[in-house]
């Protein structure tokens, strides 16, 4: 598995350059607008280009369900590659100011979609090993996260005067985040204890890290202070 | 190796060719190529070795290594024209034993 070292090598370096990099952006403002618009679609793209190369090695034929698996990944992550390159369009190249829901938003919400897909077809292959109890001690974590999310969202979301549109996709973001994570929790509990546990680890926290941003993100939204 | 095991033993390896199609003919080969690097096990040896192969497949899998294995036993049962009975006390290795005895009795 040297390749997949690597990968979690290069990932750690990219975490803490990152970390870095906006650790100090005070002394660098002009840079970090520049970057903060510019590296999400290099990193989204990179991320497509190498999930291609996967449905590419996988793909067998579309009636199986590993390879509608691989092909689901890809499309939402090139749904939400398209979300991060209009998003950098609006702001480097049209440099307007960018609406709020725009078609960015349509991109990453229709992303969504595909992923659920994907880690619905994967986990349903192996759901039947998961008892009652496990399902139930899932369920109850996703409502608690759902409860907490919606609490802490509904009352500056409902008073910020925003139109109906807004006001949807303000919760959907974080909800549709917790979609997913109610199942990727269950590829969880049922992979843990082996090798593949630690994929499905970073993909929860990836999942959990994103609830937290898109809370942040519809909260600092509705105070109007994004 | 007598007749009844050669058969029993190529019956086997082709429950577990396609038990794991569950994973997709890519998924199935990369669980030959991890078996074979990681393991020692070559295919044509699972039937002699199956624990190794169900250790194998538990380290990859963790617990979702069980529905690979339900689907090879199934696939098993099938190919032997024995009905498949689901019991919580049995495990991989139980129910190929239990196969290889009703199979020898049938046989």
């Amino acid at each position: 598995m040297p390749s997949l070292l690597a990968a979690y090598k290069v990932s750690l370096v990219l975490i803490v350059g990152l970390t870095l990099i906006y650790a100090f952006q005070g002394y660098y403002p002009e840079f970090i607008q520049f970057f903060s618009n510019a590296f999400p679609p290099v990193i989204a793209g990179a991320v497509v280009i190498s999930c291609g190369f996967s449905l590419e090695k996988y793909w067998h034929k579309a009636r199986e369900q590993f390879s509608m698996v691989w092909l689901y990944f890809t499309w939402g992550l090139f749904l939400w590659f398209v979300g991060e390159a209009v998003w950098a369009g609006y702001t480097l190249v049209w440099g307007i100011e960018i609406p709020y829901p725009s078609i960015a938003d349509a991109f990453w919400l229709c992303g969504y979609i595909p992923f659920f897909m994907a880690l619905y077809l994967y986990v349903k292959i192996f759901g039947p090993v998961l008892s009652k109890r496990v399902l139930a001690a899932s369920m109850a974590v996703t409502l608690g996260l759902t409860a907490i999310v919606s609490i802490t969202l509904i009352t500056p979301v409902l008073g910020a005067e925003e139109d109906l549109a807004t006001m949807m996709v303000d919760f959907a973001y974080p909800l549709f985040d917790l979609a997913l994570f109610s199942i990727a929790f269950l590829g969880l509990l049922i992979f843990l204890k082996g090798r593949l546990g630690k994929s499905w680890l970073l993909i929860n926290m990836a999942i959990l890290t994103n609830v937290c941003a898109d809370m942040l993100f519809s909260y600092t939204t509705a105070q109007g202070t994004y | 190796m007598t007749k009844e095991k050669k058969v029993f033993n190529e019956v086997l390896l082709e429950a577990v060719d396609e038990g794991l199609l569950i994973l997709g003919e890519s998924g199935r080969k990369a669980i030959y190529f991890h078996l074979q690097n990681s393991h020692s096990l070559k295919k044509e040896d699972i039937p002699e070795k199956p624990e190794i192969f169900l250790n194998g497949l538990r380290k990859i899998f963790g617990l979702g290594a069980q529905a690979i294995e339900r689907s090879i036993v199934r696939c098993l049962y099938s190919k032997l024209g024995l009905e498949f009975i689901e019991r919580k006390d049995y495990d991989f290795l139980k129910y190929l034993d239990a196969a290889k005895n009703m199979s020898e009795k049938e046989g």
